[in-house]
């Protein structure tokens, strides 16, 4: 907390320090914030706020008193106390939403899991004992181990060099590679879905596909590895 | 006699500091009741459930807990009837578990009780929506088909009077329209739970279908039903004639009748199709209110004078009224108890107090909505 903190109010010094300057033309302060530079970042996790007072170490002392003294930013409005809320799910719905539609997209998202539990839960109990155990019917661990699956090693990156575009092999970033992931999962529903299914209903396919390391996800996560391999030659055009 | 359980319940196994609570509360109740200490680890698990699966024998004790009906009673007893949301739970389940509340112990008590010379009674059941009055409903249908009553389940009178698909002018009277394929529908359905009473009740009357088809008097009322099914244009028909003779032969008194019609205020809307209510000796009519496929009327109209309208509340005046509300504190922790139990709450979180406290705080202990949200945890 108190690094991006440092980092922040560095960035803030430099801008301050900037109007020094003469002006520059082209050069406009874009991006502000209505908060001040003594503002502190909210806290939605309840349990931080029901730890007794001897367990709390120096850092986290330090942290209490600053909160007495400063004042907190507002926390966004899909943000929740609920102890049901999941980052990654409101990722996922934000990138299905079109059109600012967020309601729809947050149905289809909570049908998608209702469908792969009740597909599930009927495996489940139409199966005989031993099979039971090796039957996952929480929706969110699916959900999560299913874009883990989609997510690629290693990605391309567009290069020009000489006139030519190369496409250069590169390690991809813990955030490239979620995106990455659930795009590949929504482009894939949107193209390739017969008019006439529910979007929920083929999500829910594709995520129990993906889950078992099949399906046509996987197989762009293979292809982007493989062409990868392929352009292995021009790995050294990486400059990062 | 608390302290003297909660003796017994300290030395106990060690539970789960949230259960603990629960399990020396819920042990004093039913132990007032049951006269017997239940080992208080097995409490919290086996509260929801009772194994009484005749409506009959259900008495107070049973309220909260759940009865289960063996699949193969549910297709004959509920063809239709039983709303969209609980047939797939019951599809998903493998089994179907339906709660026992007060406001169908009281209606069961009512219709236990009914006297058979006189005419029948009216009981309206109404509530806000998803308090359970259809579940109610199916509850009073499955303990009058374990009675043996003819039972007359129409699942949802707004079907039968909107968006209709084919429009046909009724041969009995000029200003009425058909539906022919909702009726066969209902023919069908109705055949499957009533099939031993149709082949011993005999119409009174001749019916002529077609110029060459009809029903001689003294037939049995299997045949009419026959006729609707094969006969798609004159199913509508059918039905009339199955009404009109079960009406008819009613006050005998060879067999009982229950009228049990969901959706009843669909019948006095602004419509095209109008049905008159009928009064019957010797039976029962049942009758719940719904605002969700009701056409022009407010979301949050649910006494009965709002969703009836003048026009119906006086034809179906004087009637009983029950009324179903959302669910107990006891009957929310029943409810919980079986979906985890049943695994349909899936959520890491769901099964702590604070899951627990969250969703009961989310659904307003409203039964609709509980299920709703239990569906994607």
């Amino acid at each position: 907390m108190a690094a991006p903190m440092a980092g922040r109010l560095a960035a803030l010094g430099r801008r301050l320090a900037a109007p020094a300057r003469a002006w520059l033309p082209g050069l406009t302060q874009v991006r502000w914030s209505r908060y001040g530079p003594s503002y502190l970042e909210p806290v939605v996790n309840k349990e931080v706020n029901r730890k007794p007072l001897e367990e709390l170490s120096e850092e986290e002392k330090t942290q209490q008193e600053l909160k007495a003294l400063h004042p907190i930013k507002a926390t966004a409005s899909n943000v929740t106390s609920s102890v049901f809320s999941d980052p990654t799910i409101s990722k996922f719905t934000n990138m299905m939403m079109k059109g600012g539609n967020k309601v729809l997209a947050r149905s289809i998202v909570t049908q998608t899991l209702e469908g792969i539990k009740r597909k599930q839960l009927e495996k489940y109990y139409q199966a005989s004992e031993e099979e039971r155990e090796s039957i996952e019917c929480n929706p969110y661990i699916i959900f999560h181990q299913a874009l883990k699956n989609c997510q690629p090693v290693i990605g391309i990156y567009n290069i020009q060099k000489g006139g030519k575009t190369y496409q250069v092999p590169s390690p991809l970033k813990d955030n490239r590679k979620r995106f990455l992931a659930m795009k590949w999962l929504i482009t894939e529903c949107r193209e390739h879905k017969h008019h006439r299914t529910f979007m929920h209903e083929k999500l829910s396919q594709e995520l129990l596909q993906a889950f078992n390391n099949e399906g046509p996800v996987i197989k762009r996560k293979h292809d982007m590895h493989k062409m990868a391999e392929a352009n292995r030659a021009y790995a050294h055009y990486r400059w990062w | 006699m608390l302290r003297s359980v909660k003796g017994v319940i300290c030395q106990g196994p060690k539970l789960d500091s949230g259960y603990f609570l629960h399990a020396s509360a819920r042990a004093w109740l039913s132990a007032a009741v049951n006269q017997d200490v239940q080992i208080p680890a097995e409490k919290p698990r086996t509260v929801f459930r009772t194994s009484e699966s005749n409506p009959a024998n259900h008495a107070e004790q049973h309220e909260g807990q759940h009865y289960s009906i063996p699949l193969q009673e549910v297709k004959v007893v509920f063809p239709h009837g039983l709303p969209y949301r609980f047939q797939m739970q019951m599809k998903t389940f493998n089994e179907s578990c339906l709660m026992v509340r007060k406001p169908a112990l009281e209606l069961l008590g009512y219709l236990k009780s009914t006297n058979f010379a006189h005419p029948a009674i009216r009981y309206v059941i109404y509530g806000e929506k998803g308090t359970g009055k259809t579940m109610t409903l199916c509850h009073a249908v499955h303990y009058c088909a374990k009675q043996d009553w003819l039972v007359l389940h129409i699942p949802d009178a707004h079907l039968w009077v909107k968006n209709c698909r084919e429009l046909m002018q009724s041969s009995y009277n000029k200003e009425r329209f058909d539906q022919p394929l909702e009726a066969s529908t209902w023919l069908k359905n109705f055949k499957t739970s009533n099939d031993h009473f149709l082949k011993e009740i005999k119409t009174q009357q001749t019916y002529m279908w077609t110029k060459r088809e009809s029903t001689e008097k003294g037939r049995p009322l299997g045949e009419v039903v026959e006729q609707g099914l094969t006969r798609v244009k004159n199913a509508s028909d059918a039905v009339g004639v199955v009404l009109k003779e079960l009406k008819k032969q009613c006050p005998l008194g060879s067999f009982r009748l229950l009228v049990a019609v969901d959706g009843i205020n669909a019948l006095w809307g602004r419509t095209a199709l109008r049905k008159k209510d009928k009064s019957a000796n010797g039976g029962a009519i049942v009758t719940t209110l719904s605002q969700t496929g009701s056409l022009f009327k407010p979301r949050s109209a649910y006494l009965p004078h709002e969703l009836l309208g003048k026009e119906g509340f006086d034809t179906l005046d004087p009637f009983i009224p029950i009324q179903v509300s959302n669910y107990s504190q006891r009957e929310f922790e029943s409810c919980y108890q079986y979906y985890l139990d049943r695994k349909w709450l899936q959520h890491e979180r769901a099964s702590t107090e604070e899951g627990r406290k969250e969703l009961l705080f989310l659904s307003n202990s409203n039964p609709w909505q509980l299920e709703r949200i239990s569906a994607y945890l």
